[in-house]
């Protein structure tokens, strides 16, 4: 046979360098080229990892037994002999960019799934693509600026143990503890989609989980996001992947202070409290490891406690038989109308779950002027540090309708206390309760807070938050910290005694029950239909939206899907429900196997509740996201 | 032993009251009211509640009856106690009867538990003597006294518990009366009127409240508290607990596409396969949040303090019950929140439209539960047809209650179908039962309701009223098939009709069977064998009031009715032994707290009927308070 130039470039030997010409024949298998390619360079080094990349047909030949003709290589191709592993740097759902070793030659499928596996392999002693797998995809980031707050970590990184060294150390810390909020100005620089039409922009650089990254034109050193893109989370368990969880966590967070999902008002303020509330618990943990750890010691200390209780002697018993009281001058108002009076000062005694006020000290063994009964009641805090007001407000629910009654303290230690008293009566505790002395200092804490807010704007300590950090620019516009630090307060009362995880898995649920939860936004054209429209993508149903109105003209539910199947030569997707229902799209702005892959992969999901397997069905997941397409 | 002598006055005290009253329903209403006693089928029972004092007034002879026969139990399980207590602690000083003591706890409007502590201090009661009497006293005798302060401090615990007596309105008109504990859960109670009212113990069955004041009704949930909600009542309510059949309550569950899917046309959702109406449920309610339906639409909304009703865009989210000001969009952003569900209940309004003028008479409020009369403090929306009301107050409780009210839903299930279960399963254990019970049915009926058995009465009741078993056997018994097997040896006697607390359930749980094997029953005994018959006698007069003339004369009702009473001592001494391991509070030392540990945790009135069986009643001291209580009786047979 005859023997014939091929024309290889090969990238160790410098950008440079001219591309080697081998003489081979049509019948030499890949292996031989290589070989020989080998010998030419003259280089000693491991190649192992090489591999031929077919530049203008971008594709890799992989098949070291084929041989040229029946690849189709011809003398005219232009071959790179170059690694199937190169550095690339990863954009995380927590902002930071991580630079690792991913794999060029495989399916984007089953990269993601090796980067996954080295993020939490640590941590992971099960099986390592526990269900990280699917649910992040990479994000083509070529067209996307990404600005400030990135911590620029380096992990070069074949598989290894995140314990290796101090910097490894560092880099699985960033991945498991959320970082602190960014400032403001921070968040309102970063892009935020201002509508539907926007957020389906973003849709469109999904990357095809088929192919290769060389194979979609991803380079060296290439930046990529790496996002859950599918919003079907099974189970959740922080013992075993703080990673996810964290990262989770961080996507989440991201999507609301940017106002990728919508959310009202009372809602923002409860994301905020439970930010301020996961960030402090961040910070104040030293090893990452640690936070399981402390969930288990927590709930070992309560029964421990419990134990305790049960085991004390009787005297004990006695004592605790009578319960604390607080017992203190305080002002009190209460509000009417037509009257004028203002606060007016009485001997106050709060024992069990009530309040009872006297006219002085002296006449506190006779009847009380009166008791106020505060189980069930609402609490809410009245405050301004630079003012020095401390009132308590509280809302005591009574037949004939709710008494409201303000508590004036005089500082902030006894505000701390009553404030905290007041809370745990309206839930039916006592002073007695264990959580009362954190509670009376979280209150602390978030008074501390509050006075360098208002004490020093301008001079942030890395301590003090910004409460402005916690919610969406379009809070930040609409209240001045002055006004937001209250809400978040109050907000955080409720929030405060949750433990870190589960603080974020609260932080998750709510996000998860928010209406726009899981909707992933496409620009579509139905077929005889004349004008663009929207269609949202749900882990269970397909949801059409007039781009007009903003409104949902109609569902569909994948369990009413027969089939669906996409017609790669008009680039229409075609889908068949129960009852003859028969729809199909054309994509307007993103390429139909990104919807198609869409549908399929939480087609794919469903089947995989429940099975609950801890590998995944690659094959399954490939014919069910792939359509008929010739590969 | 002062607190203990403090709570006997109190007892006592609230015995005169019982007897006062019984005396005075004596001249107004004539005791035969046989029927309502023997013939447990009324199916409808509605409830009113009073204060103590007041409700035992408004009461059927044979609630009063079944009361009474408690309360009896209650205070000869005290009394007994005491006796023990005494007979342990030589050196204390005679604890008689003492009525002079101050009782504060009396003026509530909720019966104190007597009851409650009285129970458990009977489990604690039948241990002890077995190490006092036994080994050398002298050196135990710290050690008793030790435990003896315990006791007395959990039993003021105990005593702190709450309870109320409910009475329970069923639609015919009408009604069972109940007491209720705080522990207990409206599931419980449920369980309960299942017991009394032999209906088909479906799903739907529903305990509400009701306010002639506002207009209202609100079903409570099946893990609700009853007596939290029903204390915030004012004194003179004239509100009512009524028992009856909601299909709204789960309706959601079985037919989620409605709520879920309730924009989509009803005739496509009509037959929803059983399949999908699965998948429904799971999407919403199994994952790591619940998914509250999407409701959105105009509904009504009253003006704070003013007549008029204004239309609004409403919509639901979890988070709370939203609508968007005139001219702005529907999105998330631009809603103004109405009101979020931490601190209200929603309930359905009766006729608005007349009271408030609501432009339809399907309304519902949000309120805080304690208020009780209109206030500006409340919600008032209007919907316009009933469907949407229902939707929208099931989608509130979904935001409320979340995964809850699903576990509620299944557990409801589970009951309902264990019912059937149950019947078979107690028909086998009766049989073994060694009792003289009349009929095998009335043994099944046993089966389910053994520890209240224990008292001699009940067999003479049986004999005289054949028609409960009957009933009984038709009733499906609460008790979920889960729990074990009935309490094998269980005096069978025991009518469940007098009876209010369904005890099934307590003892099972916490005297498992077994321990009977490894406790020897040894010490109770001889107690026992001297303590019955000075106790007996008083209960038969109670029964034979509510029995009616069928009763045969009391006294040699006791007599004949004594053999049972001491196995089942036996029975319970030795059971009472076995539950220290739930117990986690009270040091091993001694057997006795522990026994008293768990018959306080658990939440069913139930125990204290098992406790009473127990003949060491008998204690010196109670001569004189069942005595009184007998010549009360006796009053009020011979009226």
């Amino acid at each position: 046979m005859a023997a014939w130039d091929l024309t290889v470039t090969v990238e160790d030997l410098g950008p440079d360098a001219p591309p080697l010409q081998i003489s081979v024949a049509s019948d030499l298998h890949i292996g031989g080229v290589i070989l020989k390619l080998v010998e030419q360079t003259n280089l000693k080094k491991d190649w192992s990892d090489h591999a031929l990349w077919w530049e203008q047909k971008q594709q890799w030949l992989l098949r070291t037994g084929w041989t040229l003709d029946k690849c189709g290589v011809h003398a005219d191709a232009r071959l790179v002999f170059t690694p199937q592993h190169k550095p690339l740097r990863l954009g995380l759902p927590n902002g930071a960019t991580l630079k690792m070793r991913a794999c060029f030659s495989s399916s984007a499928f089953r990269t993601v799934m090796g980067i996954c596996r080295v993020l939490s392999k640590k941590h992971l002693l099960l099986p390592m693509m526990k269900n990280k797998d699917s649910s992040e995809e990479l994000y083509d980031l070529t067209d996307v600026p990404l600005t400030a707050g990135s911590v620029q970590a380096l992990y070069n990184g074949m598989p290894a143990h995140f314990a290796d060294s101090p910097k490894t150390e560092a880099v699985y810390k960033m991945l498991s503890v959320s970082l602190p909020s960014s400032a403001p100005e921070a968040i309102a620089k970063l892009y935020r989609p201002a509508s539907v039409v926007d957020k389906t922009h973003i849709h469109t650089r999904w990357l095809d989980s088929s192919r290769s990254l060389m194979q979609q034109g991803i380079q060296e050193n290439d930046k990529l996001w790496l996002r859950f893109k599918y919003y079907t989370f099974h189970d959740m368990d922080p013992k075993y992947d703080a990673v996810r969880l964290t990262q989770l966590y961080e996507q989440a967070r991201w999507a609301i202070l940017l106002e990728d999902i919508d959310c009202t008002e009372e809602e923002m303020m409860l994301f905020g409290a439970l930010q301020y509330h996961i960030g402090k618990l961040s910070l104040s943990q030293d090893m990452v490891s640690s936070c399981q750890g402390m969930d288990d010691l927590e709930s070992a200390l309560k029964s421990l406690e419990v134990k305790m209780v049960g085991d004390s002697n009787s005297t004990d018993m006695l004592e605790s038989m009578t319960a604390p009281e607080l017992n203190d001058y305080l002002k009190i108002f209460r509000p009417k109308r037509l009257t004028l009076k203002g606060y007016k000062q009485y001997w106050c005694k709060f024992q069990d779950t009530s309040i009872s006020y006297y006219k002085s000290k002296e006449d506190r063994y006779g009847e009380p002027i009166q008791q106020l009964n505060l189980k069930g009641c609402e609490v809410a805090p009245d405050v301004n540090v630079a003012g020095q007001k401390f009132c308590i407000k509280l809302l005591i629910p009574a037949p004939e309708g709710m008494n409201e009654i303000y508590l004036r303290c005089e500082n902030e230690k006894q505000y701390s206390q009553w404030m905290a008293a007041c809370k745990l009566a309206s839930k039916g505790l006592t002073l007695l309760d264990i959580s009362y002395q954190s509670e009376v200092k979280n209150i602390q804490t978030f008074l501390s807070m509050q006075r360098s807010n208002s004490a020093a704007p301008a001079a942030q300590t890395d301590d003090s938050i910004n409460t402005h950090s916690l919610v969406s620019p379009r809070y930040q516009k609409k209240y001045k910290p002055k006004q937001l630090t209250p809400r978040i307060l109050e907000a955080y009362q409720n929030v405060a005694q949750l433990s870190l995880t589960s603080a974020i898995l609260k932080f998750l649920q709510i996000w998860q029950a928010l209406p726009d939860f899981g909707i992933s936004y496409f620009m579509v054209r139905f077929k005889g239909s004349r004008k663009d429209e929207v269609l949202g993508i749900a882990n269970n149903r397909l949801i059409r939206i007039d781009l007009g109105i903003g409104d949902v003209v109609k569902t569909w539910r994948y369990n009413n899907m027969r089939q669906w199947n996409v017609n790669w030569d008009i680039r229409q997707v075609a889908i068949e429900f129960d009852g003859n229902i028969n729809i199909a799209f054309s994509c307007v702005n993103a390429d139909c196997k990104v919807v198609h892959e869409y549908i399929g992969g939480y087609i794919f999901m469903s089947t995989r509740s429940r099975q609950q397997s801890d590998t995944l069905n690659e094959e399954l997941f490939h014919k069910l996201t792939g359509g008929h397409e010739a590969l | 032993m002062d607190d203990i002598d403090a709570m006997f006055s109190d007892m006592l005290q609230e015995m005169d009251l019982l007897t006062q009253s019984l005396g005075a329903e004596e001249e107004s209403a004539p005791l035969p009211k046989p029927p309502s006693i023997p013939d447990p089928q009324q199916m409808n029972f509605s409830i009113g509640f009073t204060d103590f004092n007041a409700s035992l007034h408004d009461l059927e002879d044979n609630d009063l009856d079944a009361l009474m026969a408690d309360l009896v139990a209650d205070i000869s399980a005290t009394e007994e106690k005491f006796a023990t207590e005494q007979d342990t602690l030589k050196g204390s000083a005679p604890v008689a009867p003492i009525p002079s003591q101050p009782q504060d706890n009396f003026s509530l409007p909720a019966s104190t538990d007597t009851s409650r502590h009285a129970t458990s201090s009977n489990s604690i009661a039948a241990p002890p003597p077995p190490p006092a009497s036994k080994p050398s006293k002298e050196e135990l005798e710290e050690q008793i006294k030790a435990d003896k302060i315990k006791l007395a401090l959990e039993k003021l615990k105990e005593a702190k518990v709450k309870k109320l007596v409910v009475k329970v309105e069923i639609m015919d008109g009408s009604s069972k009366t109940l007491m209720v504990d705080e522990r207990q859960t409206v599931r419980d109670v449920i369980d309960n009127l299942f017991e009394k009212t032999h209906c088909d113990c479906n799903v739907d069955w529903c305990v509400c409240e009701t306010n002639p004041d506002l207009q209202t009704e609100r079903g409570f949930e099946d893990h609700e508290n009853l007596v939290e909600p029903l204390s915030t009542w004012t004194r003179d309510t004239e509100n009512k607990v009524l028992f009856q059949e909601k299909k709204d309550k789960y309706d959601v569950f079985r037919n989620p596409q409605n709520f879920y899917l309730w924009k989509k046309d009803k005739k496509s959702l009509k037959d929803m396969k059983e399949k999908d109406k699965e998948q429904l449920l799971e999407e919403n309610f199994c994952g790591a949040s619940v998914i509250v339906p999407d409701l959105e639409g105009v509904l009504y909304l009253k003006e704070d303090g003013k007549k008029s009703w204004k239309q609004r865009y409403f919509l639901l989210r979890a988070s709370g019950l939203y609508y968007s000001p005139k001219g702005k969009t529907k999105a998330s952003r631009d809603l103004v929140c109405l009101v979020q569900f931490d601190n209200v209940n929603v309930y359905y309004c009766k006729e608005y439209r007349i009271k408030y003028k609501a432009p339809t008479d399907h309304c519902f409020i949000l309120k805080h539960p304690q208020i009780q009369k209109e206030s500006q403090y409340i919600k008032y929306l209007c919907c316009d047809d009933e469907w949407t009301m229902t939707l929208w107050v099931t989608g509130i409780r979904i935001a409320k209650y979340g995964k809850q009210l699903y576990d509620n839903y299944k557990a409801a299930v589970r009951k309902a179908a264990g019912s059937a279960t149950w019947a078979n399963r107690s028909l086998q254990a009766s049989s073994s039962a060694s009792t003289p019970s009349p009929t095998p049915k009335a043994r099944a009926a046993n089966g389910h309701a053994p520890q209240p058995a224990v008292e001699t009465k009940g067999s003479s009741n049986q004999t005289s009223f054949p028609p409960p078993p009957p009933s009984m056997e038709t009733l499906p018994p609460p008790p979920p098939d889960p729990m074990m097997p009935p309490p094998p040896p269980a005096p069978p006697s025991a009518t469940k009709v007098n009876k209010f607390p369904p005890p099934p359930q307590f003892p099972q749980s916490s005297f498992p069977p077994p321990p009977m094997d490894d406790l020897p029953p040894p010490p109770p005994p001889p107690e026992d064998s001297e303590l019955p018959p000075d106790f007996l006698p008083p209960p038969p007069p109670i029964f034979s009031s509510c029995g009616g003339e069928a009763l045969p004369p009391p006294p040699p009702d006791p007599i004949a009715s004594l053999p049972p009473p001491p196995p089942a001592p036996q029975n319970f001494a030795s059971a009472g032994g076995a539950p220290p391991p739930p117990a986690p509070p009270p040091p091993p030392p001694a057997p006795a707290p522990a026994a008293n540990k768990p018959a306080g945790s658990i939440r069913k009135v139930a125990p204290p009927p098992p406790k009473r069986t127990t003949p060491q009643l008998a204690a010196p001291s109670g001569g004189d308070l069942m005595s009184e209580l007998m010549t009360a009786m006796q009053k009020k047979r011979t009226q």
